[in-house]
């Protein structure tokens, strides 16, 4: 909070200054001016000229400077909406740092919103991509342009344009997965499957106000609580929408320890809470290896345009699980991750300009992502209840809100929920399954959305 | 106007369809990882003692059969075999390691005899 009041303070004191700022421009250029018509007959024009030439350099620096860029009115310079969304930024640095809110991606994410809503700075050119999209423009589908006339995060923000980053972050997170849990108990895909459901009742909500369908996908897909696969789906959909659920997403992966514990208790009896399950059967280590390759085979045939991802997810896992390439799986999991991260983070934060963030739309997208994260929770939840009709070993309906991605926090809950009941109960190992099921089911739905939308 | 500018069939087909979709999908893969399972699940081979008995002093002959080891008695043969292994430690004999007396020798360093205090004695 502290952090907060000296921000307010430092703003306050500078805003008044920058109010009058053209004021006192103008004033001190018509004075110069002045001086030299005062002093055109006087010997010394040349010292008046100098004059002249150091005010004129110090109104133009006064013109470049970003806070007097705001208030001047121009249409091409910032405007409020700027300044509030730096107050935005700030906020969720706090987040990111005291809180520890998904600092990893919240915190890049942040500061690339400060950096692209620096008045004047320059860093990102939402107009560029504007004509980028725009097939009557001379730079449609152009990147050259970009490189030619963009800013840094310009730059960077073609990865995103170009569905990179996502996919060198599921080579990352595949080879950070055990895919065991789910090899063990195939069924957790059904899980995983129930848990999407949340995106495409959102799909149907965002239609019914009136997004376009494109957007809509990209705003179900919130649903599946991946980032990644929401990045990816957007940037192909709904590239003006990017911002907006890029946070909500990874807000609502933050939120899940808040967000599902309730969904979960209002769905389920104390008794299904306590249910303890069969441990889970070893797992050899040709199943896992052979895994990945059959998974990547079978979905890539059936559904091409989930290949990317899936692709990706499974050679990262691949790599851990073969167990010949030790320092490619290193490298996935800790250097080529963290500089995606990096990349993504700010590029996406880039992207959430005053103009396209300070809007009802982002409301309307941030109200309709916890429905999406709410539904997908609660469908996970209400299939292992019918799996327990109708299957001899019991399931503890608590591992269905795992089926959300989220990895591993969803699972985490899932435990901790349920040794709220029966401190004895170890369901991590469980709800890993529907877990990891879920980033499959995730992204299988987006590859869905874009054959049916894109 | 909203509502009735969006083309509803479309999006309910897009729904129903994809949500059939993503299941029919991992279905599918369900029963590719059972039949998986079936056919790479770790086996060990144990051979009948009974059998054991009868095969000495005669021709060998494929006696093995083919079990399944839970995770409860994995976790339990580990357990037993890291007990067994790591308890040794605790049975010391005379080569003790354990340092259970701390002899206090004396030494001249400590020696009230020749503390600065006692310096007024002479």
């Amino acid at each position: 909070m502290k952090l907060v009041k000296y921000l307010f303070l430092a703003l306050t004191l500078v805003f008044p200054f920058a109010v009058n700022a053209d004021e006192l421009i103008a004033a001190d250029t018509v004075a110069g001016q002045q001086v030299i018509v005062e002093d055109d007959f006087a010997p010394d024009t040349e010292v008046a000229v100098v004059e002249d030439n150091v005010w004129t350099e110090v109104t133009d620096f006064f013109k470049t400077m970003g806070i007097v860029r705001v208030f001047d009115g121009k249409e091409d310079s910032g405007d409020w909406r700027q300044l509030l969304m730096l107050l935005i930024s700030f906020f969720l640095l706090y987040l990111a740092i005291k809180k520890q809110y998904e600092p990893l991606l919240l915190l890049p994410i942040a500061f690339g919103m400060l950096l692209t809503n620096l008045p004047g700075a320059g860093m990102f050119h939402s107009e560029l991509w504007s004509a980028f999209l725009d097939p009557d423009s001379p730079a449609y589908h152009s990147y050259g342009a970009i490189l030619k006339e963009g800013g840094l995060l310009d730059v960077l923000y073609i990865g995103v344009k170009a569905g990179v980053y996502p996919c060198l972050i599921f080579i990352g997170v595949g080879a950070m997965t055990d895919f065991g849990p789910l090899i063990a108990n195939p069924k957790s895909l059904l899980l995983g499957a129930a848990a999407q459901i949340g995106i495409f009742l959102t799909f149907l909500c965002a239609n019914a106000l009136g997004f376009t369908e494109a957007q809509a996908g990209s705003i179900g897909i919130i649903g599946g609580a991946d980032g990644p696969t929401s990045i990816f789906l957007t940037s192909r959909l709904a590239p003006e929408l990017l911002g907006p659920i890029a946070i909500a997403a990874y807000s609502y992966m933050a939120l899940v320890p808040v967000i599902q514990p309730p969904i979960m208790r209002a769905l389920t009896t104390k008794k299904e809470r306590a249910i303890k399950m069969k441990q889970l059967r070893a797992v050899s280590k040709t199943e896992k290896i052979v895994f990945p390759i059959m998974v990547t085979t079978i979905v890539a045939l059936i559904l091409p345009d989930a290949a990317p991802l899936i692709g990706c997810l499974m050679l990262g896992n691949l790599m851990k699980e073969c167990g010949v390439v030790d320092r490619l799986s290193k490298t996935a999991q800790n250097e080529l991750m963290n500089i995606v991260v990096i990349f993504l983070g700010l590029s996406v934060g880039a992207t959430a300009t005053g103009a396209s963030f300070l809007n009802l739309k982002t409301l309307m997208i941030l109200a309709m992502g916890i429905v999406a994260f709410g539904c997908g929770s609660a469908g996970g939840v209400l299939l292992a209840k019918l799996m327990n009709v109708f299957s001899k070993e019991k399931i503890n309906p608590l591992i269905g809100s795992a089926g959300v991605s989220a990895v591993p926090m969803a699972a985490r809950v899932s435990q901790q929920v349920g040794q709220e009941e029966n401190p004895g109960n170890f369901l991590l190992m469980h709800a890993m399954g529907p877990n990891v099921a879920g980033v499959i089911g995730s992204a299988v739905a987006a590859g869905l959305l874009l054959s049916f939308l894109g | 106007m909203i509502l009735l500018a969006t083309n509803w069939s479309h999006v309910w087909m897009v729904t129903l369809l994809g949500f059939s979709l993503v299941f029919v999908l991992l279905v599918v893969l369900i029963y590719v990882l059972k039949l998986f399972g079936v056919i790479m699940r770790p086996r060990v081979k144990v051979e009948k003692p009974s059998e054991v008995h009868e095969a000495v002093g005669s021709p060998r002959t494929d006696t093995s059969e083919s079990i399944t080891l839970t995770g409860e008695a994995t976790a339990a043969i580990a357990m037993a075999l890291n007990l067994y292994y790591n308890g040794i430690h605790d049975d010391e004999g005379p080569k003790q390691v354990t340092i259970k007396k701390v002899e206090r020798r004396y030494s001249p360093w400590n020696s009230k005899l020749y503390g600065m205090n006692n310096l007024h004695r002479f």
